[in-house]
């Protein structure tokens, strides 16, 4: 197939149709408004349905009726947006219905700025809204990502009946790359299944509804969720590791675009001799916390880089359970480190391992440095 | 004035015709009217521009990060250049970012202009000589401006071959004979505008250094602006 030169936003678009999802209702928002600009150029070149919202909160509850009557639907916003569709998604969680949505994350809090962020890691794989349900949340790194796994997205939601959630910093969106799609007329609508309200007639009612009175029952359905989650954790977690296959000092963790730019640092300090190791979530909910534990075992040290205050950090130390020390850095409002940046703050981190506890030179164990003995007392 | 549809390289084709320009000797201006993208716009390359002379005319400091349709009045100033001055217009994309010439429509009168069409026909809605004159067309209809020239940019970033360019050659061969407006030039990163294959091109070669980088990408310092002998500007 030919390549073409794609925007992210427009791509995800793209992704969504060639998924066989015909139907889309959002709200632009910047640095993501390409999404509905495209597809409302699109939709109706291959008889699909696209409605501009008349705000975040309609479009939560548009595509949660839509699922409700069995139709493959996407919605998509940046983190403002996201906010307002927090108590739509909880009730399409809680009734089981397959969508697809798609943060391309801003600045923020609040308002913030329409530059590329990574701040809302915790909102969208800990508590995008209230009671106890999960999203599952993929986190491409690339425009040809982000196909794959809008693709991904919608098998994944309605092989597990549950919202799936596809993060992007803002330059996932607007950076342009060379893509290819799956081929056109592939995707297949949804399977309406036992649950889909699709008519009546002839065979016993179905209720989609979240209010559940009882507590007993209100108790079997977060039982029923909790199950689901756990067997979604089981079977779905995804995840890359890169230059792990050499012997490493440090290893770096990052998602998102941000571990792309740390690939150019860590090459970049390949080729001065130096290898260190970059562990990175593909799905950040479940989070792959034994693969991640993995690659911090063949580690002395750990640095964390992320576009926000140190949200992923938590499950960093989450895999680690205290066996490894852990640095930091982030940067937020739309500053983004650059390769060079980066590369500076690993160097930090490797000028923190104890000489004598490095990989590299194999000969006998030295005597405790002064950092070593520093180091154990702590 | 560079137009086209968003993504067509718009930004990249103008920020390296005003290096080439001003190295020429022209005092170059130039005026990033996106209103349509909130990132890679030329402010973005505006020190590197200001360091060759060139005078970048941005909004106002304060807005650097927004995405407002701002029109600051030096704009109107730049309609009418003086002799050896270059005025360069860096539109928006599609016909929404074309609208804001409209404004300018009663300011330009009598003087002047190049408008030229950016075409990648490796991007959706120009892959095709029909998109790009039906892009033409909405572009002409919302500035109340006449394309006068394409430029011919079609490529797939690193991912670009000799092939893939002329392949956007002969795309904008056709809309050039259907819609009657001349190629200008067609526009090569470096390392491929000295092929063999576009040296066969009877077509000025303008070669691309690149300045609206993705994050991820080192940035080279001290970097070589191409000659400007082959830029037909200024000839309306």
């Amino acid at each position: 197939m030919t390549k073409v030169l794609m925007k992210g936003n427009e791509a995800i678009g793209e992704a969504a149709i060639r998924a066989g999802c015909l139907h889309f209702f959002g709200y632009p928002i910047t640095p993501q408004s390409e999404v509905p600009e495209y597809l409302a150029k699109r939709m109706p070149e291959v008889g699909g349905t696209f409605v501009q919202a008349e705000s975040e909160v309609a479009a939560s509850n548009m595509i949660y009726g839509s699922a409700g009557v069995g139709i493959k639907v996407l919605t998509t916003s940046s983190s403002p947006g996201i906010s307002l569709m927090a108590e739509g998604l909880s009730y399409i969680a809680a009734c089981e219905l397959p969508v697809v949505l798609v943060n391309i994350m801003r600045s923020g809090p609040g308002l913030g700025g329409i530059l590329p962020a990574q701040g809302d890691y915790l909102q969208a794989t800990k508590g995008t809204g209230h009671g106890d349900f999960q999203l599952i949340v993929l986190a491409p790194s690339s425009v040809q990502e982000a196909v794959d796994l809008v693709v991904l997205a919608f098998e994944l939601a309605e092989k597990y009946l549950n919202p799936v959630m596809v993060i992007g910093d803002g330059m996932i969106g607007q950076m342009m790359e060379p893509v290819e799609f799956p081929p056109e007329g592939q995707g297949k609508p949804l399977d309406p299944g036992d649950w889909a309200l699709t008519g009546c007639k002839g065979r016993k009612k179905r209720i989609i509804n979240s209010l559940y009175l009882d507590p007993i029952e209100c108790n079997d359905i977060n039982l029923k969720l909790k199950a689901k989650y756990d067997l979604i954790a089981k079977k779905e977690k995804r995840w890359e590791t890169y230059n792990c296959d050499k012997p490493y000092d440090l290893l770096i963790c990052s998602f998102g675009m941000m571990s792309r730019i740390c690939k150019t640092a860590i090459d970049d300090l390949a080729e001065q001799g130096i290898q260190v190791g970059l562990f990175r979530p593909i799905t950040v909910n479940p989070f792959p916390y034994e693969a991640c534990r993995k690659a911090m075992d063949k580690a002395k040290r750990v640095l964390v880089l992320e576009m926000n205050m140190g949200q992923m950090l938590e499950d960093i130390k989450l895999a680690g359970e205290g066996s490894k020390e852990i640095d930091f850095f982030g940067t937020a409002g739309g500053v983004v480190l650059s390769p060079d940046e980066s590369l500076l703050k690993m160097r930090k981190s490797l000028r923190k391992i104890p000489k004598a506890t490095k990989a590299k030179p194999k000969k006998k164990p030295a005597k405790k440095t002064k950092a070593a003995k520093k180091r154990k007392s702590r | 004035m560079v137009v086209g549809n968003y993504g067509s390289g718009k930004t990249e084709v103008a920020v390296n015709l005003a290096l080439q320009l001003a190295k020429s000797g022209k005092s170059v201006s130039i005026a990033d009217l996106d209103i349509v993208n909130p990132y890679f716009r030329c402010r973005e390359a505006r020190q590197q521009m200001e360091d060759h002379g060139i005078r970048v005319v941005v909004p106002p400091a304060a807005y650097t990060w927004a995405d407002l349709p701002i029109i600051v009045p030096e704009i109107k100033g730049m309609l009418q250049p003086g002799p050896d001055q270059i005025s360069l217009f860096d539109v928006g994309g599609d016909d929404a970012g074309a609208k804001l010439l409209s404004s300018l429509f009663e300011a330009l009168g009598d003087s002047p202009y190049e408008l030229w069409q950016v075409i990648n026909s490796r991007r959706p809605f120009t892959d095709t000589p029909a998109g790009c004159l039906q892009m033409r067309n909405q572009i002409e209809q919302a500035s109340r401006l006449k394309v006068t020239g394409l430029a011919v940019n079609t490529h797939l970033m690193d991912e670009t071959t000799p092939a893939v360019i002329l392949e956007g050659v002969e795309v904008a061969r056709q809309v050039s004979n259907e819609g009657g407006i001349p190629i200008r030039f067609v526009a090569a990163m470096e390392e491929l505008a000295e092929a063999p294959e576009l040296g066969q091109l009877d077509l000025t070669i303008l070669q691309l250094g690149r300045y609206m980088l993705q994050p991820w990408i080192q940035k080279r310092e001290n970097k070589r602006i191409p000659e400007a002998k082959a830029v037909p500007i200024g000839k309306p």
